[in-house]
């Protein structure tokens, strides 16, 4: 069935290479295979039973961020990173999973989350926040709640964000919650790791949750959770991804923001940008900090090259992660610009770690960490 | 096939990572940009002019053949293993040698991509014009093995035209430079010309210097839509008979058209049968005046509508259609053949006329984009390959459209070369003595024939 799908797609590929360009991968591995173009061909060739899924197969199509870069590069409109999911379920059909994302998977079977830690710890951020209101979890309804996304939640690098998003929405004076260790991955972990078919239980929670509390908003700090949930949940349920819904108590005037003078740059990510189509708000909060100076990348928008983070590429091959973290680190600094603010946990963890040990001197921030210290500056 | 003797010294001469024979990577090398696809037995990525040198010695000897290939954009078959053998890729040999900027020259490797040249030389205000389409994809080596053209041919001419030198190394082993970084050069033979356009069949190049020109400091773009194609083609040759050098002059047809309305957002009259892109470059007031005189020669010769480009960013949307015209056309149907015919400026109407009528007699969907300043045609052929019955119709409108291009005086190929797409109607075009010649050249330099076998001859 699978291989249906693919096959509409790679019939439309005419081999222009324009996708070779655009893949962060093939600027570090130059061999044909490695590239969208050849992945297409090597798709093609299994599905019409020339070559079986071997496990070079399946080490050829790890070597992919998922970032979707090729896809929007293709003049014929052939969706690439389709086929590349659907060639994911197949090779993990036919051939098991890697010991990496078996560990994933079997991590959000036992603790429905992807860091092997309880679940019932998905709150322990909010220890280290002061002025957090005391009922955030547990409460019985809810119009909007936050939906925290495992990383934020159990990787200290990135559990800023979650806490400044209570610090911002309450100091707007929303009305939220956050569902604690009742929150369970949004299952997009699945989709890279080739078992989509594992993520309806974890959909289905999530979605009784948010039921059960009558909420009629849900916020994502996490753009892959936020186009997860877009795409996947089918639900009636108002979705705005963090940077989206301060956009909007902005304009409301509900957060009066201060000073900050410096130069700052901003990295799209993949799922939010491209993958998600929100380019704009997170320009309009970094426009509307006074005294802020913004320069684009080179690659901006839906040309954003990937961080590295992507498609579960960290597991697979961590040099060629890293790798392509440095490529993005030189397209920062050829701004000028010694901040580089992005809008996803992923993103910051990617490049903020390959900063630290080529250790160069470059701030990593969240929008939100930005809209904090405005926030502080304007009182 | 390849012995595991010979494979092992393959290896032994660029390393074991560097000589692949797995089934996955003969798969992905088993195409380039044109239609058919033929598996390899084996892929080889040098390092260095020596070890190609030594790979040489050892596949002439073996008698196996070798297939070099930059970027496998091409669309004529050059750079697939026809009658099997090895494909050698230039990945690893991408470095920009020496940009040099007294002498107006570059000197590169052939794996360097050409934007990646283009965007270096402008660093220094230079210019290499040569702008395939695929210039941000496809190699210098093999822009020079195909003497890629591109739309700034019209003022600019193609690869050949920039090309002073090369360093080769011949099926034997043995390593010729040709020409050099001097601007005139008459001794003995030209052949670094004879090399440019030979589709790896004479020689494998390793190093190309090319001319570099001053980067104009001005452009204006310009943007005519007609309702009459006869229109267009007077406007054309209006032009080009007032002086006015255009850097680009393209023209899209009411098929292409009809396409890209149907692709994207851009929008054209409902009656347009015609568009013409427009582009000079030069001094910014020289640029200026031309601009206003190739709008006065659109307004007069009944252009609809006319639109002139004062900023960057809206020159870049005047060539939105133009940029997406392929890929749209493309996405029509899952196969599309780009033709390549070329004639007499003065014959394009002609030729663009003769294209309709094929369509119409072979039920075909053939759309046209065209070179226009020099009579560079590109009819783009709609299909599907699974369907027999079309095939053979389109087979015999391409008979006809060689037929005619010949008899207008034109070539079977402008700028994509010969491969195996265009092999069978050589004969149409140079006469069995001429033949015989290239045949004598191909066999002084690769005795054995194992250079790119099952090419143009």
């Amino acid at each position: 069935m699978i291989a249906e799908t693919i096959a509409n797609e790679f019939n439309q590929c005419n081999k222009c290479g324009l996708c070779v360009v655009a893949c962060p991968v093939c600027q570090e591995l130059f061999l044909e295979k490695y590239s969208p173009r050849g992945k297409i061909q090597l798709a093609k060739f299994y599905e019409q039973g020339a070559l079986e899924l071997s496990d070079h197969y399946r080490d050829i199509f790890s070597k992919c961020l998922l970032c979707g870069a090729c896809s929007v590069t293709c003049p014929s409109g052939v969706d690439l990173s389709k086929v590349f999911l659907g060639m994911r379920e197949e090779i993990a059909d036919a051939r098991g999973f890697q010991s990496t994302t078996k560990q994933l998977v079997k991590s959000l079977h036992e603790h429905f989350n992807i860091s092997g830690e309880a679940n019932a710890d998905r709150g322990e951020w909010l220890d280290d926040l002061e002025d957090a209101p005391d009922d955030l979890i547990g409460k019985d309804r809810a119009d909007v709640v936050y939906f925290v996304g495992c990383v934020a939640s159990f990787f200290p690098m990135v559990q800023a964000i979650p806490r400044n998003i209570v610090r911002i929405l309450s100091h707007a004076g929303v009305d939220f919650t956050i569902l604690g260790g009742e929150e369970w991955c949004c299952g997009f972990p699945l989709l890279g790791a080739g078992a989509s078919g594992k993520m309806a239980a974890l959909m289905e929670h999530n979605l009784e949750r948010l039921n059960a509390l009558k909420a009629h908003t849900v916020i994502f700090s996490c753009p892959s959770c936020y186009r997860t949930w877009k795409e996947l949940y089918h639900t009636e349920l108002e979705m705005f991804h963090s940077t989206q819904f301060i956009g909007k108590l902005i304009r409301e005037g509900s957060l009066p923001l201060g000073k900050i003078e410096t130069t700052v740059t901003y990295h799209d990510p993949c799922d939010l940008g491209r993958k998600g189509g929100v380019f704009d708000e997170p320009r309009e909060l970094l426009r509307s900090i006074p005294g802020l100076v913004f320069r684009e990348l080179e690659n901006n928008r839906a040309k954003s090259v990937c961080c590295g983070g992507g498609g579960n590429l960290e597991m697979a091959d961590p040099d060629l992660s890293a790798r392509v973290a440095r490529n993005k680190i030189e397209e920062i600094q050829r701004t000028g610009a010694t901040t580089v603010v992005t809008s996803c946990q992923q993103c910051i963890r990617t490049i903020k770690s390959r900063a630290r040990r080529q250790k160069v001197d470059l701030d990593v921030l969240d929008v939100t960490d930005l809209i904090v210290r405005a926030m502080e500056a304007g009182q | 096939m390849i012995s595991t003797s010979t494979a092992e010294e393959l290896r032994s001469i660029v390393g074991k990572e560097w000589f692949l024979d797995t089934p996955e990577d003969l798969a992905t090398y088993s195409y380039d940009g044109f239609l058919p696809e033929f598996l390899p037995d084996g892929v080889i990525v040098p390092g260095s002019t020596q070890e190609i040198s030594g790979i040489m010695k050892v596949v002439n000897r073996e008698k196996i053949p070798v297939i070099p290939r930059g970027a496998g954009t091409n669309i004529c078959g050059g750079s697939v293993a026809k009658e099997g053998g090895i494909i050698l890729a230039f990945h690893r040999m991408n470095q920009i040698l020496e940009i040099d900027a007294e002498n107006m020259c570059a000197v590169v490797q052939p794996g360097v991509v050409n934007a990646v040249l283009q965007k270096k030389a402008a660093g220094y205000h230079l210019l290499y014009p040569p702008d395939p389409a695929s210039m941000f994809v496809s190699t210098m080596g093999g822009n020079v093995a195909l003497n890629a053209g591109g739309p700034r041919g019209v003022k600019y001419g193609v690869t050949r035209d920039y090309l002073l030198g090369l360093e080769v190394v011949l099926p034997s082993g043995e390593i010729i430079r040709t020409g050099g970084k001097a601007l005139k050069s008459v001794t003995g033979y030209d052949l670094t010309r004879l090399l440019c356009g030979s589709e790896g069949t004479l020689g494998i190049i390793t190093e190309i210097t090319v001319k570099l020109v001053p980067l104009p400091p001005a452009k204006t773009t310009l943007q005519a839509v007609f309702s009459d194609l006869n229109d267009a083609a007077r406007t054309v040759s209006a032009i080009i008979g007032s002086g006015i050098v255009p850097t680009t002059l393209e023209l899209i047809d009411r098929v292409v058209l009809d396409v890209i309305r149907n692709y994207g957002d851009a929008r054209f009259p409902k009656d347009a049968e015609a568009l013409l892109l427009i582009e000079v470059d030069g001094e910014a007031t020289s640029v200026e005046k031309q601009g206003e005189i190739i709008e006065q020669f659109c307004k007069k010769r009944g252009a609809i509508e006319v639109e002139r480009a004062n900023t960057p960013e809206e020159a870049e949307k005047l060539w939105q259609a133009r940029r997406t015209a392929f890929g749209a056309v493309a996405s029509v149907r899952p196969n599309c053949i780009v033709e390549d015919a070329t004639v007499p400026v003065k014959k394009l109407p002609e030729m663009i006329r003769k294209i309709v009528s094929l369509a119409e007699k072979y039920r075909l969907r053939i759309g046209v984009l065209a070179h226009a300043g020099d009579g560079n045609l590109h009819p783009l052929i709609m299909t599907d390959l699974r369907d027999r019955d079309e095939g053979e119709r389109i087979d015999k409108a391409m008979d006809e459209l060689f037929e005619a291009t010949i008899a207008m005086g034109g070539t079977l190929s402008g700028e994509h070369g010969i491969g195996i797409a265009k092999k069978r109607w050589l004969s149409m075009e140079f006469n069995q003595a001429a033949i015989e010649i290239m045949r004598g050249i191909k066999k002084v330099f690769d005795p054995n024939n194992i250079l790119n076998p099952g090419s143009f001859l």
